[in-house]
């Protein structure tokens, strides 16, 4: 029993990861059929774990409906738009339109949930500029540098700034393309040497966070 | 207090109101000033333009509506593109709250263009998993997408004659607003199969893709509205980007002003503070 | 223009400024729209996952194609659930190492060859040209970025970035020059990207009040303005009643 719950993860992990990390050097037909099917078996196997992130938070709202919690009228307003979206959406068959007509289930989506989802962010916009006139400041020459090259690059992607500073389209071209592309290809082969680090430890068992789930 | 101070800490709704007022005023009364187009959404228009009609293009709108202002312009402007470039346009998502949204601007600009479902167009929807659905299709497109979005078989369906997986199309452009959008369409789909790539993203992300721009891993990037912008030039039909950017250009005006403004305040603070010591 | 659309700019509108009232302080309107929000976005993700996975991924392929060896996802992934029967808890542990395993022996190579390889490979490029009679140039447009001068300095800051990063080695004598060259990079590609963030907020914005605007048109009843009214009447209330609760100073 305890190699079904301890080294059987461990060894299922091991099997897949050094099969899957050979296939793709192996092009015989056998070893493409392999990735085309377990490909798709991840597509379904992703579908279930959708259901994971949405249990908990069932859980939790419930729970404050149950105890009466203060803001539980809130938690009721979400059920209410939960299982309210989810009965009209299973009635037309998960479909925004039919035969080009928009079902309820597509007028939920489309003034319901487009407008909450895109105002939550736009307030972003708000926040930015009290941060950026807050705690924007040159304390440092680092921070100074910074500032300066957030200037130009605010100034050389608007048409006003490009008209009052031709110059500045082109600095800000010279720093995307040359300063920022240096300093992102650098964090993206540090962060990859990682991936591929962990990924290896992973395989070969030495990482095992990932398990979780019950006891031993 | 001092004036420095008593600017520094003032009520941060009045600096939201400025910001309302800066994207609102211009957008009820526009100037229209020149809009000059970069090189590297000049590369997608380009490879786009070169494609013979017949080619097939598949569109990834892996964004939300958190990202809609922003990508959706990007997603109108290229399909208006490839429709009159007759091209055989395939639609889908890897973004599951992007499904009604993507579904939605695909059948109208296909509408608008006088172009026909299953013959023109198809929008294959959502599948879930990201890299694994890429991975299927570069295998074998109909295992991937067995129905399209309405249900029907995609065997069936003539704008995909031809097309066995992704390396019989001839150019895909993702759309993205995050991760699971262009890295992982190179990674999981043009590294092993081979076909051209190109880019429209958010703002937030635009300047990380710049390393793959670069080794042209992806052959050009829409970056943001400006990008939607610029691209709306190009395709000579001006729409929603091309109306933002007075907004955009009086918002960073504003931001850059208040910038400078907080530095001066605290340079205030700071040299007072040090004469204040001296004495 | 259809009722229900005319409705469902009302709504919109409405649900756009209930957000909007956070600006001025936390209040009720605010917090209903927020979870509706996730309410609605929740049930949405889950009718959407039933149709795709459910019916169009397991059901159709295996009950009216035949395709039964689709029972073996259903089987991986109903054990990840057993996460949630405590007994049974351990079993999610074999579904969750087939996922892991698969996808970092699925991402290993990938991601040397497009992340590491690939970017390495053009890093190291020439540091002079060849022209056309084959004699070597040297190409020093800056506003080029595939020019000499721009391969040395991308070099540069890719050598010196990854040097900063580099944290087993002091970083004195030379390698101080070195990491200081790198930070000096580091703070430019941080400003270049605060610049892209502020244009990314603000054309959110800037697309929400587009939305707004047309919705205050009269072909849909002027929703921006009687909902504006509405919000704001409502806000005041809500300050009165507060101050009417609040004990006496």
């Amino acid at each position: 029993m305890t190699f079904l719950r301890r080294q059987l993860p461990v060894l299922v992990t091991f099997v897949t990861g050094i099969l899957f990390a050979a296939q793709y050097y192996v092009p015989h037909p056998l070893s493409e059929q392999m990735l085309t099917s377990v490909s798709k078996w991840l597509q379904i196997i992703g579908g279930f774990a959708l259901v994971l992130g949405v249990t908990s938070l069932f859980h939790i709202h419930a729970v404050k409906i149950r105890r009466k919690e203060p803001g539980w009228g809130y938690s009721f307003v979400l059920y209410a738009g939960m299982v309210g979206t989810i009965v009209i959406g299973l009635w037309h068959g998960g479909k925004e339109t039919t035969d080009g007509v928009t079902t309820a289930f597509g007028w939920i989506y489309s003034f319901m949930m487009v407008p909450l989802q895109g105002t939550m962010f736009a307030i972003l916009a708000f926040f930015i500029a009290s941060a950026a006139y807050r705690s924007f400041r040159a304390r440092s020459r680092e921070a100074a540098v910074l500032l300066i090259a957030a200037v130009i690059v605010m100034l050389g992607r608007v048409p006003l700034g490009e008209h009052l500073i031709p110059v500045s389209g082109d600095i800000t071209q010279w720093i995307l393309n040359v300063l920022n592309a240096s300093v992102r290809r650098a964090i993206l082969i540090g962060i990859s040497l990682g991936a591929v680090a962990l990924s290896l430890k992973i395989i070969f068992g030495v990482e095992r966070a990932y398990l979780g789930g019950g006891k031993e | 207090m001092s004036l420095a101070e008593r600017m520094l800490s003032i009520d941060r709704r009045i600096i939201f109101l400025m910001i309302g007022l800066c994207t609102l005023i211009p957008l009820l009364y526009p100037v229209g000033l020149a809009i000059k187009v970069s090189p590297e959404v000049k590369s997608v228009y380009d490879y786009i333009e070169s494609l013979p009609a017949g080619s097939v293009f598949l569109l990834s709108l892996d964004f939300d509506p958190a990202s809609k202002p922003e990508l959706y312009p990007q997603a109108v402007a290229l399909m208006r593109h490839a429709f009159k470039k007759n091209l055989r346009v395939i639609g889908m998502t890897l973004w599951l709250p992007g499904t009604g949204m993507a579904n939605e601007v695909v059948s109208r600009i296909a509408r608008e263009e006088g172009k026909v479902a299953g013959k023109d167009y198809v929008f294959l929807g959502w599948s879930p998993g990201g890299g694994s659905v890429i991975i299927n299709m570069g295998q074998d497109l109909y295992k991937a997408f067995p129905t399209d979005y309405n249900n029907q078989p995609t065997r069936d369906l003539a704008v995909l004659n031809g097309v066995q997986s992704l390396r019989d199309v001839n150019y895909v452009v993702s759309l993205a607003a995050g991760t699971t959008g262009i890295e992982t369409w190179y990674v999981f789909g043009k590294d092993k199969y081979k076909f051209e790539l190109g880019g429209g993203c958010t703002g937030v992300i635009a300047p990380g893709l710049y390393p793959l721009l670069r080794s042209g891993q992806i052959n050009g990037l829409i970056g943001g509205l400006r990008g939607a912008a610029e691209y709306e030039v190009l395709i000579g039909k001006k729409g929603k980007a091309v109306a933002g950017m007075d907004a955009q250009s009086a918002t960073h005006f504003a931001i850059i002003l208040l910038v400078i403004l907080c530095n001066v305040f605290y340079f205030s603070i700071r040299t007072s503070g040090k004469t204040a010591g001296q004495h | 223009m259809p009722f229900e659309v005319i409705f469902g700019a009302w709504v919109a509108t409405g649900l756009t400024l209930f957000i909007l009232t956070f600006l001025y302080e936390d209040n009720p309107l605010f917090k209903i729209a927020e979870h509706l929000y996730v309410g609605v976005s929740v049930g949405y993700a889950i009718v959407k996952t039933y149709d795709t996975v459910v019916i169009r991924l397991i059901y159709e392929p295996m009950v009216k194609q035949g395709d039964w060896s689709l029972l073996v996802p259903l089987v991986i992934g109903s054990l990840m659930l057993a996460r949630y029967v405590p007994k049974a808890a351990w079993m999610s542990r074999i579904a969750f190492a087939f996922v892991v395993g698969v996808g970092s022996g699925l991402a290993i190579p990938r991601v040397i060859s497009s992340y590491i390889l690939k970017q390495i490979e053009d890093t190291v490029r020439p540091l002079v040209s060849l022209a056309t009679d084959g004699s070597t140039t040297f190409t020093y447009s800056l506003l080029d970025p595939a020019s000499n001068l721009n391969a040395i300095v991308l070099l540069i800051g890719v050598v010196s970035v990854l040097f900063y990063f580099f944290f087993s080695v002091e970083h004195t004598g030379p390698g101080k020059v070195v990491a200081r060259t790198g930070i000096l990079f580091l703070m430019i590609a941080f400003g270049a990207a605060f610049g892209y963030t502020v244009m990314a907020r603000m054309s959110l914005l800037i697309g929400r009040l587009s939305d707004l605007i047309d919705y205050s048109h009269p072909e849909y009843g002027r929703a921006t303005w009687w909902l504006l009214a509405v919000t704001i009447a409502t806000l005041i209330a809500f300050r009165a009643r507060r101050r009417g609760t609040e004990p006496p100073q």
